[in-house]
C-alpha cells in the first residue's frame, strides 16, 4: 500500500543544511504493523510526517495506494488524508479550545461524517481509552498520560485505514502502554495498517515487523530479529530502551 | 459546517475577549462616522421622485443679450421672468405645467383666538398638486375656472389645519392671509421631501411650503416674491406693474413631458417662443438657448450635492481604511498565534479552503458586531448633526437602505481586512508545528 523510493529529506536552515532522510526505501503491505525505533533525531517523525503527507520531500519517489503523492496537489493531499490517514502525534496536539469530546471530533467533521454516527464513534473510542467520564473536560484539565490517550482516541474514531503513531505511548506508565498497544493490535485485527514509533523495545518486540531509522536511513528487520536490532542500536551509541 | 466556523468564531473571541473587544470596536467607530457622512450623502443625493423624475422638466430660458454671463455653468439664468412665465403658464401645450412662486403671508382668523403667523407659501398652478404628487386630506387642487378668475382660494397643509382647526375638515372655511380672506379648498397630507427639488433658491433642503395658492392672484394682489429676483440690464421699476412686465427673474417654471415625443414637442414650441421674443427686441441673442432639465439634472445642475459632502464621504472611508488596517494588524497576530492549531487541523484532513473559510466567517462575525454596534453610533453622529445644524435635519436619517448598508459594508470591510491574515494561516505547514509539543 505504501512504497517508498530513494526518499531524501533536506531541512535547508540559514547556513546548516540537515539531511533528515537519505536514500529511504521502504515497502509496506496493506494490514501490517510496523514498529520504528531509533536513537533521538533520526528521522522517524520526519519520515512519519512524509508518510502522511504532511510534508513535502526532497527527492525519490512514494506511492501511496498507487498515486504518485509527488504529482498531488495540496486539496488532493488534504483530501486523501482526510479519507485514509490518523495521526497520533509527538505532542497531542489537542487543540486548546476544545473539549475531549471537541477535539475528537474534528477529523470526524472534516470527512463530512453526520452528528449522530459522530457521537457513536466518539463515545465509543472515550470509552475505549477510559476517558468517558471526562468528555466535557479541556485539556489542560488533564493530565499528560489522559491527553495522550485522548489523542489516540481522535486517531481511533476516525477508523483510519493508516495509522500513523509517533510515540503513543511516551508518557503512559507501563500498564497502560499495554493496554494502548493492546487497543492498537485491536485495530489492526480490524484491518488498519498501523506505523507507530517507540523507544520501548518491549512494546516494539510485540510488533510483527520492526525497522530502525539510524540517521535517516533505514534497516529493516523481519519478525522476531530484535537482537539484532538492539546491536545495531548500541552501535549508534543509542540504548534501544529510553528511560 | 458553516454553523460549526460561527461557533468556532465565538469560542475565539471569547478567548481574547480583550483583542475581539477592540478590534469590534474599530469597526463600529469606522462604520459610524461613515455611516454618519454617507446617510446624509445617500439622502441628499436620493431622487426625490424616482418613478417621475424623469418626466418633471425644469424649465430655463435665456432671455439675457448674447455675451452676458451668468453663475450657472452655461451661463443660463435659472429663474424666469413674469413675462415669460405667465406666457408658458397660459400655452396650450403641454398639458400639465406650472410657474412657480414662493411668497410670505401672515396667517389669522380676524379673531383675537388665534395669533396671527407667518408662513411661508407657494404660488402656483393647480396643475402643481399632480405633477409633484401632494395628496389630499380633505377636498382638492383649484379648479382650473378659479384659477383663470383669480378667485381667492388656498389649500393649506395638514400641520396648518390641525393649528388653525385642530385637525377638523376646514375645506370651506375662511382665513385670512395678510388683509385678504381667502377660502380653503383643500387640505394637504404632509408632504414629505427631503430635497426641495421645485425650488432649490434659498436652501435646498429646508422644508416646503404649508399654504398654497394660484399664480392668477400675483397680479391682483400684487404679492411681492421671497426668493431670488435677479436682473441683468438696468430697468426703472417703480409701480408693481412695472416690475411684472420688467426683464427680472424670479419665478421657476416646470412642465410634465411624459414621452419622447412631448419632449421634442415642447422643445420646438420653446424654440419658437423665443425668437418670436427676440424679434420684440426684449434681447439681442442670436441663436435662441433655453434648458429643459429633469430632476436629477436639475438637481446636478444646482449643485444640491456639494463638492464638500463629497469630499467629506471620502474622508470617512479614509477613516474607515485606517480602522481597518489596525484591524488587519490584530487580526494577523491572532491568526498567526494559532498556526499551531491550524497545523493540527490541517493533520486531521482539513483543506485549505475550510481553514481560510473558517477564518473568513470570524472576520464577518467581528464586521457583523461591530457593524450593528457601529448602527448605534451613526444615529450618535446623525443626532449631533440634527442637533447642530437646522438645515441637514430632516437629511440626517438612516432609512433601510442605510440600515442594512452599514452591516454589509462593515463586513465586506472586514473580510478586506481579514483576507491576507486568513491567507496566510491557511498556507500553514502542517508539518511544523507537529514535531514538538
Ligand atoms: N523543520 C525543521 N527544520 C530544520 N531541521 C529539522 C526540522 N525538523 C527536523 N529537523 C532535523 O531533522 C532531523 C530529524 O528530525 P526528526 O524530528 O525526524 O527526529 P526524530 O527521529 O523524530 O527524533 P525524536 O526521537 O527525538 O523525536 C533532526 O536532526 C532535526 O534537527
Ligand atoms: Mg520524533
Amino acid at each position: 500500500m505504501l512504497s517508498m523510493k530513494n526518499i531524501s529529506k533536506v531541512y535547508q536552515t540559514e547556513k546548516v543544511q540537515t539531511h533528515a532522510l537519505r536514500d529511504f526505501n521502504l515497502n509496506v503491505d496493506e494490514g501490517e504493523f510496523i514498529a520504528v525505533t531509533g536513537p533521538s533525531g533520526s528521522g522517524k517523525t520526519t519520515f512519519l510526517n512524509i508518510a502522511g503527507m504532511l510534508e513535502p520531500f526532497t527527492g525519490g519517489d512514494f506511492m501511496l495506494d498507487d498515486v504518485n503523492v509527488g504529482t498531488l496537489s495540496d486539496n488532493q493531499r488534504a483530501d486523501l488524508r482526510n479519507q485514509k490517514i490518523g495521526f497520533i502525534f509527538q505532542g497531542f496536539n489537542l487543540i486548546p479550545d476544545l473539549n475531549l469530546y471537541e477535539n475528537i471530533e474534528v477529523p470526524l467533521r472534516y470527512r463530512g461524517i453526520k452528528s449522530a454516527e459522530r457521537k457513536r464513534r466518539i463515545e465509543e473510542c472515550l470509552e475505549k481509552v477510559g476517558l468517558a467520564s471526562r468528555a466535557k473536560h479541556l485539556p489542560q484539565q488533564l493530565s499528560g498520560g489522559q491527553q495522550q490517550r485522548v489523542a489516540i482516541a481522535r486517531a481511533l474514531a476516525g477508523k483510519p485505514r493508516f495509522l500513523l503513531a509517533d510515540e503513543p505511548t511516551g508518557n503512559l506508565d507501563s500498564l497502560m502502554a499495554r493496554q494502548v498497544m493492546e487497543l492498537l493490535e485491536e485495530i489492526n485485527r480490524e484491518g488498519s495498517t498501523i506505523i507507530m514509533v517507540t523507544h520501548d523495545s518491549e512494546l516494539a518486540r510485540r510488533a510483527p515487523r520492526n525497522i530502525q531509522v539510524v540517521d535517516g536511513q533505514l534497516a529493516d528487520f523481519t519478525l522476531y530479529q530484535n537482537k539484532a536490532m538492539d546491536e545495531i542500536a548500541a552501535k549508534a551509541g543509542q540504548p534501544a530502551i529510553e528511560a | 459546517m458553516f454553523l460549526h466556523y460561527i461557533d468556532l468564531s465565538w469560542r475565539s473571541m471569547k478567548r481574547t475577549p480583550l483583542v475581539s473587544m477592540l478590534m469590534i470596536l474599530a469597526i463600529a467607530v469606522g462604520i459610524g462616522v461613515t455611516m454618519t457622512s454617507l446617510s446624509v450623502y445617500h439622502m441628499m443625493s436620493m431622487d426625490p421622485i424616482p418613478h417621475k423624475s424623469d418626466k418633471l422638466f425644469s424649465v430655463q430660458l435665456n432671455t439675457t443679450d448674447d455675451g452676458n454671463n451668468w453663475w450657472t455653468e452655461d451661463d443660463v439664468p435659472l429663474q424666469l421672468t413674469y413675462k415669460d412665465a405667465m406666457a408658458l403658464h397660459n400655452a396650450d401645450t403641454p398639458e400639465s405645467k406650472t410657474a412657480s412662486v414662493r411668497a410670505l403671508f401672515t396667517v389669522h382668523m380676524n379673531n383675537q383666538e388665534v395669533k396671527p403667523f407667518l408662513a411661508s407659501t407657494r404660488i402656483i398652478g393647480h396643475d402643481f398638486f399632480t405633477m409633484f404628487e401632494l395628496a389630499f386630506l380633505y377636498g382638492g387642487a383649484w379648479t382650473s375656472e378659479q384659477e383663470a378668475a383669480a378667485t381667492p382660494v388656498v389649500v393649506i397643509d395638514e400641520e396648518t389645519n390641525d393649528r388653525l382647526f385642530g385637525g377638523e375638515n376646514s375645506v370651506g372655511k375662511q382665513i385670512y392671509l395678510d388683509d385678504t380672506a381667502f377660502r380653503i379648498v383643500g387640505v394637504t397630507k404632509q408632504w414629505r421631501i427631503h430635497t426641495k427639488y421645485y425650488d432649490l433658491n434659498n436652501g435646498a433642503f429646508n422644508s416646503p411650503e404649508s399654504i398654497f395658492m394660484p399664480i392668477t392672484l400675483i397680479a391682483p394682489l400684487e404679492i411681492q416674491n421671497m426668493g431670488n429676483t435677479n436682473g441683468w440690464k438696468y430697468e426703472e421699476i417703480n409701480t408693481f406693474q412695472e416690475r411684472l412686465q420688467s426683464e427680472l427673474f424670479w419665478l421657476q417654471f416646470w412642465v410634465e413631458l411624459n414621452t419622447a415625443e412631448e419632449l421634442q414637442n415642447y422643445r420646438d414650441y420653446i424654440q419658437a417662443y423665443l425668437v418670436e421674443q427676440g424679434t420684440k427686441s426684449r434681447f439681442e441673442r442670436k441663436i435662441p438657448q433655453f434648458n429643459l432639465k429633469d430632476v436629477n439634472e436639475w438637481m446636478q445642475y444646482n449643485k444640491v450635492v456639494s463638492a464638500d459632502n463629497k469630499v467629506l464621504v471620502g474622508l470617512s472611508f479614509l477613516f474607515l481604511a485606517v480602522c481597518l488596517a489596525n484591524i488587519l494588524g490584530l487580526l494577523l497576530g491572532k491568526f498567526l498565534r494559532r498556526a499551531p492549531e491550524v497545523g493540527v487541523r490541517r493533520a486531521l484532513g482539513a483543506s485549505k479552503r475550510q481553514i481560510f473559510i473558517q477564518h473568513l466567517v470570524e472576520v464577518s462575525m467581528l464586521g457583523l458586531l461591530g457593524g450593528v454596534i457601529g448602527i448605534g453610533i451613526a444615529q450618535l453622529g446623525l443626532w449631533g448633526v440634527r442637533f447642530t445644524s437646522n438645515e441637514y435635519a430632516s437629511l440626517a436619517t438612516m432609512d433601510i437602505k442605510m440600515l442594512l448598508a452599514a452591516p454589509a459594508i462593515a463586513i465586506s470591510a472586514c473580510i478586506l481586512a481579514g483576507i491576507y491574515p486568513a491567507w496566510l494561516v491557511c498556507r500553514t505547514q502542517p508539518a511544523i508545528y507537529l514535531k514538538t509539543q
